[in-house]
Parts: C-alpha cells; sequence; structure tokens
C-alpha cells in the first residue's frame, strides 16, 4: 500500500518546536498546490493543529516520495532549533493508516478521548479539497481514508465510552455548573484573582452562554483587562462578600498566602444561609477559600485537587476503555485494507466491461438491422434486456475478481481473465492508480462516501 | 390484556432507563426507555377507553379502577416531558409509581364496583379527574424532587460518576418540581371545591370526619406546605424538594391509613 503520513505530534516534539511546523489555513493549501507537480504526490493531506502537524500523502511507492513528503514539513520549520527532522515520525501503508484513525479517534491526542481532533481532521480533508488543482488532492485514496477515519472517530466516540466526562480543570467547571444551572446564560460568575487558570476557567463558561462575568483582583488594572477580554465588568476586590448574594459561580485563584474567603465572611454575608446553589471553585495554591465553607447548604466547594482527582478519573476510565477502541480501529483497518486491494482489479473490470459493451453493442446493431419494425419503446425494452444480462453475467466474475484481489490472487485472476477474453495487456498495469471504481454491474450504485457517514 | 400490554412497556422502559442511569445516560437508551413508556400509556388508555366502553361508565369509582386510571394520569404527566429533553429521565422515578398503582389495580381486577349509581355524572367525572391531575402533578414533583435530592448529594459529595450524568441539572429539576406543584395544587383545589359541591348537591351533607374529606384537605395542605417552603422565587430549592418527597409520602402513608380504616369501604379512593 502505498500511501504514508510524515508529521510530528507533542509526543516527538515540544510546543516551542511544534508552532515551527504549523501551517495556517491558507499556508496548508499553498503547500498542498505545488506538490503534484513537485514532487509527484497524487493526493496530499495536511493536518495542522497545536498539537500536531501531519502531511498524508499519496502514492509514497519509494523513498524518495517519503522524503518529498518530509521536505514540506521540514521547509515550514525553519528556524527550529536543531535539526527540524529529529522531530519526524514517518508511517507507510496500513501503518499510516492506523495512525490517521486513531488521531481521529483522539487515541493519539494528548488529552485522550478528546473530541475536537475529530472537527479538525474534518477541516484537514475540506482544505485540501478547496486546493485549486484538478483534479482534488483529496482524491480517491485519501478521500476515502479521511472519510472512513471520521466515521471511525464517530463509532469509537459513541460505542465507548472514551469520550465521556471532563477531561480538564475548565471542563470540569462547566461541566459542574452545567449539572446545577443548567443554562449558563443567565447566571452570574465572580472570578477573584487574574490568573491565567481562572482565565481559562472565565473563558470556558462564557463559551457556553455565560455573560456580564465579574472580575475583580488586588490590582484593579488587572481585573479591568481580564474583564475586557471577557466583555464582563471589574469590581473593586474587597466588594467580593457584598457580591456573594448575586452571584451564581464564584471563581477563586489568588495568589494570597491565606485564606480569603472565610466561613464567617459568608455567614456574615449571607445572614439568611444561601437558598440557591452557589458553585465555589477554588484553583488557588494555597487554597482561597475555607474548607468548611463546602459545609454550607446548598454551596459546592470543589479546589483544585478536587477537580485534578476527577480529571484523573475520567482519564483513567476512558484508558479503560482502550482496548475497546484499538478493536474497533483494527477492524476498519482491515476495511480499509480489503477496500485498498480490491482497488487493484479496477483496470481489468474496467476492461471487462469495455470489451463486453462494445460487443453488446454490436449485436444490438445487427438486430436494429433485421428488426427495423420495432416502435422506440420496444428498442429501449430490448436494451434494458441486454443491460440487465450483461450486467448478470458479470457480477459474479467481478465479485470473484475483487475477492481474489483482497485475498491477494490478483495476478492469477487477471492473467487468466485477459487470457480467456483476450483483454489488451497494456491497460491490465495492476501498479496504476485509478480515479474511478466501476460499479458492480449488477449491483446499484454504492453509496457515495459523503460527510454524513461522520457521526 | 391490555394491561398486561401496557404493564410490560412499562416494566420495559424501566429497565431501559436502569440501564441507562448505569451507564451513565450514555447513547439513545433513555430515549428509548422514554418511547417504550409512551406506548405503555397509550396501551393504558386503550386499555380504560375498552373498560369505559365495555362498562359504560368511566374507570373512577372503585379501588381497582381508581389506581388505574390514576396510574395513566400519572404516566400523562410523564408524556407531558415530551420536549423537554433530560428532564425526560424523571420517568425512573415516575414510572415505578405507575407499575406500582397499575400492577395492584390488575391484581386486584379492574372490574367495575357495585352499586355506584350515586356516583355517576359529570360533576363527579370532573371531580375525581381533577383530584386525580392533581396527585398526578405532585407525582410528577416527587420525582422531581428526588432526583434533585439524588443530584444535589453526589454534587456534594463530589461523586461525578454515572448517576451524576444522567441526572438533569439542579435547575432543571427544581423548575419541574414548581410546576409540577402549582399545576397540581390548581388542578386539586378546583376538583376539591367540585367535590363539596357535589356532596353537598346529591347527598345534601358534607361530613368534615369523612376519610376523603382529611386526605383531600391534608393533601392539599401538603401541597400548600410544599410551595411555601420553597419560598418566593425558588429561593430554598432544597428545602422545597425534601418538603415535596416528605409531603407526598404523607399524603401516600396516609391514605394507606385511611384506607384500611375507612368505613366507606370501596368508594374511598
Amino acid at each position: 500500500m502505498t500511501l504514508a503520513v510524515v508529521g510530528v505530534s507533542h509526543h516527538t516534539a515540544p510546543v516551542e518546536a511544534r508552532e515551527r511546523f504549523a501551517f495556517g489555513n491558507a499556508e496548508a493549501i499553498r503547500a498542498l498546490g505545488g506538490l503534484r507537480e513537485e514532487a509527484g504526490l497524487h493526493e496530499a493531506v495536511l493536518i495542522s493543529t497545536c498539537n500536531r502537524t501531519e502531511l498524508y500523502f499519496y502514492p509514497a511507492a519509494d523513498p524518495a516520495a517519503l522524503e518529498a513528503g518530509a521536505a514540506v514539513l521540514r521547509n515550514k520549520a525553519e528556524g527550529v532549533e536543531g535539526s527540524a527532522d529529529r522531530y519526524l515520525y514517518r508511517k507507510q501503508g496500513l501503518d499510516s493508516v492506523r495512525h490517521l484513525y486513531c488521531v481521529s479517534a483522539g487515541l493519539d491526542s494528548m488529552v485522550l478521548g478528546e473530541a475536537e481532533i475529530q472537527g479538525q481532521v474534518k477541516v484537514a480533508y475540506e482544505l485540501a479539497t478547496r486546493v485549486p488543482v484538478k483534479p482534488s488532492m483529496a482524491g480517491p485514496v485519501l478521500h476515502r481514508l479521511f472519510q472512513t477515519a471520521l466515521s471511525v472517530g464517530g463509532r469509537v466516540r459513541s460505542e465507548t465510552t472514551i469520550g465521556q466526562g471532563a477531561a480538564s480543570v475548565a471542563t470540569v467547571a462547566v461541566e459542574l455548573a452545567g449539572k446545577i444551572f443548567g443554562s449558563l446564560e443567565s447566571r452570574r460568575a465572580l472570578i477573584l484573582g487574574a490568573g491565567a487558570n481562572a482565565e481559562l476557567v472565565a473563558e470556558a463558561l462564557t463559551r457556553h452562554g455565560m455573560r456580564g462575568i465579574l472580575v475583580a483582583n488586588r490590582t484593579h488594572e488587572r481585573a479591568v483587562d481580564m474583564a475586557e477580554r471577557l466583555e464582563g465588568a471589574a469590581i473593586p476586590y474587597d466588594d467580593l462578600p457584598s457580591r456573594l448574594e448575586e452571584v451564581d459561580i464564584l471563581v477563586t485563584s489568588t495568589a494570597a498566602p491565606h485564606a480569603v474567603l472565610s466561613l464567617e465572611a459568608v455567614r456574615g454575608a449571607l445572614p439568611q444561609g444561601r437558598g440557591r446553589p452557589l458553585l465555589i471553585i477554588d484553583l488557588a495554591i494555597p487554597r482561597d477559600v475555607e474548607p468548611a465553607v463546602g459545609s454550607e447548604p446548598n454551596v459546592f466547594l470543589y479546589n483544585v485537587d478536587d477537580l485534578r482527582e476527577i480529571v484523573d478519573d475520567t482519564l483513567d476510565r476512558r484508558k479503560d476503555v482502550l482496548p475497546v477502541a484499538e478493536r474497533i480501529i483494527e477492524n476498519e483497518v482491515e476495511a480499509f485494507r480489503r477496500w485498498y486491494a480490491g482497488r487493484q482489479v479496477v483496470p481489468l473490470i474496467r476492461s471487462l466491461r469495455g470489451r463486453w459493451d462494445g460487443m453488446r453493442d454490436q449485436e444490438l446493431q445487427w438486430l436494429w438491422q433485421r428488426l427495423g419494425h420495432l416502435s422506440p419503446d420496444d428498442r429501449e425494452m430490448v436494451e434494458r434486456f441486454s443491460e440487465r444480462l450483461l450486467g448478470k453475467l458479470l457480477h459474479e466474475p467481478t465479485v470473484r475478481l475483487r475477492e481474489g484481489a483482497v485475498n491477494g490472487r490478483v495476478a492469477d485472476f487477471v492473467e487468466a481473465v485477459r487470457y480467456l477474453h483476450d483483454l489488451d495487456p497494456a491497460g491490465l498495469d495492476l501498479a496504476q492508480d485509478e480515479d474511478e471504481d466501476p460499479a458492480d454491474p449488477a449491483e446499484p450504485e454504492p453509496e457515495s462516501l459523503t460527510e454524513s457517514d461522520e457521526t | 390484556m391490555i394491561h398486561y400490554v401496557a404493564l410490560l412497556l412499562y416494566i420495559s422502559a424501566l429497565t431501559l432507563w436502569v440501564r441507562s442511569l448505569l451507564s451513565g445516560g450514555r447513547g439513545k437508551l433513555a430515549a428509548f426507555a422514554f418511547g417504550i413508556a409512551a406506548a405503555g400509556v397509550f396501551a393504558h388508555a386503550a386499555a380504560l377507553a375498552r373498560f369505559t366502553l365495555l362498562h359504560g361508565e368511566l374507570p373512577l369509582v372503585g379501588l381497582a379502577p381508581s389506581l388505574s386510571t390514576l396510574a395513566l394520569v400519572i404516566g400523562a404527566g410523564l408524556l407531558a416531558t415530551i420536549g423537554l429533553g433530560e428532564v425526560r429521565r424523571v420517568g425512573i422515578v415516575l414510572i415505578p409509581l405507575v407499575i406500582l398503582m397499575e400492577g395492584l389495580a390488575v391484581a386486584l381486577g379492574v372490574q367495575p364496583a357495585e352499586g355506584v349509581l350515586d356516583f355517576q355524572g359529570a360533576w363527579f367525572a370532573l371531580h375525581v379527574t381533577l383530584a386525580f391531575a392533581g396527585f398526578g402533578g405532585m407525582a410528577v414533583a416527587f420525582s422531581a424532587a428526588v432526583l434533585y435530592l439524588l443530584q444535589f448529594s453526589t454534587l456534594k459529595a463530589k461523586r461525578l460518576g454515572a448517576a451524576f450524568r444522567f441526572l438533569p441539572p439542579l435547575a432543571t429539576l427544581d423548575r419541574l418540581g414548581r410546576i409540577g406543584l402549582v399545576a397540581g395544587l390548581i388542578a386539586l383545589t378546583l376538583g376539591l371545591a367540585l367535590g363539596w359541591a357535589w356532596t353537598v348537591r346529591f347527598r345534601n351533607s358534607f361530613q368534615p370526619t369523612d376519610p376523603q374529606v382529611i386526605w383531600g384537605m391534608l393533601t392539599w395542605t401538603v401541597f400548600v406546605s410544599a410551595l411555601v417552603m420553597r419560598g418566593r422565587g425558588s429561593q430554598h430549592e432544597r428545602r422545597g424538594a425534601l418538603a415535596t418527597v416528605v409531603g407526598f409520602t404523607v399524603v401516600v402513608v396516609s391514605y394507606v391509613v385511611l384506607r384500611l380504616a375507612a368505613s366507606t369501604g370501596g368508594f374511598f379512593l
């Protein structure tokens, strides 16, 4: 199988190296555009995310082709410390198929099972279809590879629990908020401390519909800056207790050496107790909120250890289902192998069909000369009859040829069929790449692999 | 026969809901469970419609027919959540109630009570239907409250497992509980008023010591208490949920006690 991938990922390169390899959308389209002419790569798709840059290409029949693929990434990474080559990995044949399936299913991600990568794989495929060359850089082999990869990603996520649970502190916070408040649109959050972690949580809340986030910080200017980024409002740091009644979520992340929110302060701010739930996410070390606050009615207090424990638990549970996910992927890799092997007999099937179609036309001409009295409807009926008969006659040989190819007996079959039907050997090169896969003449047209395959 | 089909469908739905709970609400099991439960409600309705056609009276009198009708009303309450996504998962609490009542009705035999000519007519039918609707509203509120307390305890204990993922958000459950209580209280109030009017109109008497009257007033008081405990605008969600669960339990237990002690025998619901 002359299919390959060359790439760099979080497994092989630190972030400062990975960012050198990253392609923007326009850059990716430009890079793909020259590959056919310059490197003889007929098909290519480039995935570029913050954790990986990978070039899938076809054909990669020899080391030179593989080197041409690697050069695309190497050229992009000019300026990377040391040799760019030391970060690159290369996979060929079924290994490259397996790799993409793992990537799409989130098995190769930094956070096991994360779902974002599937969308990024889809975007990469779509970018390849937008490269202004004919035929498309997302040709039949990579089209099939990427559509099945998206489908495999969907299968793994729907048939296992690999995508379940929150796998980062920010997503845990959002999940908790969602399970307490439902929609976040009408809820209020207060961020205490303008640290990066708190901002990540605040951004995640904003992405889930929360508006008007309040920010308080000892240095008020930093609070103002963060509030502007979040389209919220900055409030004085000392307002915290008096604001407790009106907010639903409190995220704390100050650098204070002691707790900034004590049980006494909470009880003082809420003398009647808290009737509605209050979610407190304490991201600070040392903790900003006294643990006793969590025992107050309707107060849900989670500190950074609680959140990490939830994340670790999620990741452990995801690891537990890895064998199931890998089994799904192996089945799909085998399905791809069969499809790919079946392509080898495409020229033969096409030639066979062409020969018999020619004979059918000749015989129909002979018939029309002798049955000139037939009405157009009758002629059409006879034509359809001949088509159907030919389809049925060729159905079984077509199926058997494909099976033979899948089972590695393609050379024997080609020779036998060529001899029996006196076919021109020139058009029957097994290594030849075909853009079209002729349908089985007796079967309905196969469903095209469109984006609807993605789940 | 149709009652058995309905029961079977209810039990199947409950099994699916439990499986969905164990898997953390993954996949379409919960939606499928709702579909099966809905089929059960339709079969149940068909069984009671057949009863009405066969006997020429509504299944509102006598313990077994009344229980079956009440179960149907609760099932209909579940159907009312059809467009509310995760809220439909209250079925995991509602359906066992339905199974219990319908199972009991089937065990007793859903047959018309003898000597019930007194209990006929539109007034009576409306009175019982509204009272049942009130109880149905309370059952929905009870289910929401049970799930609220479960979700609350998982969040407090920081056990974000399968139950956490299966259960709807606290705010959603609180809203459903409030709607169930308010709608139920309105229906029950109207039902009680009609019952009083019916008693005065057709029996020329109103006995405050009648177990039915005691139970009706107790249920009404429980409704009002649960709403008062919640505070205005759901100020005290958890307290309201606790009050609903306790209130519903009081209503059911008091019914059993009164039913056993009732001198009116089979005519008390």
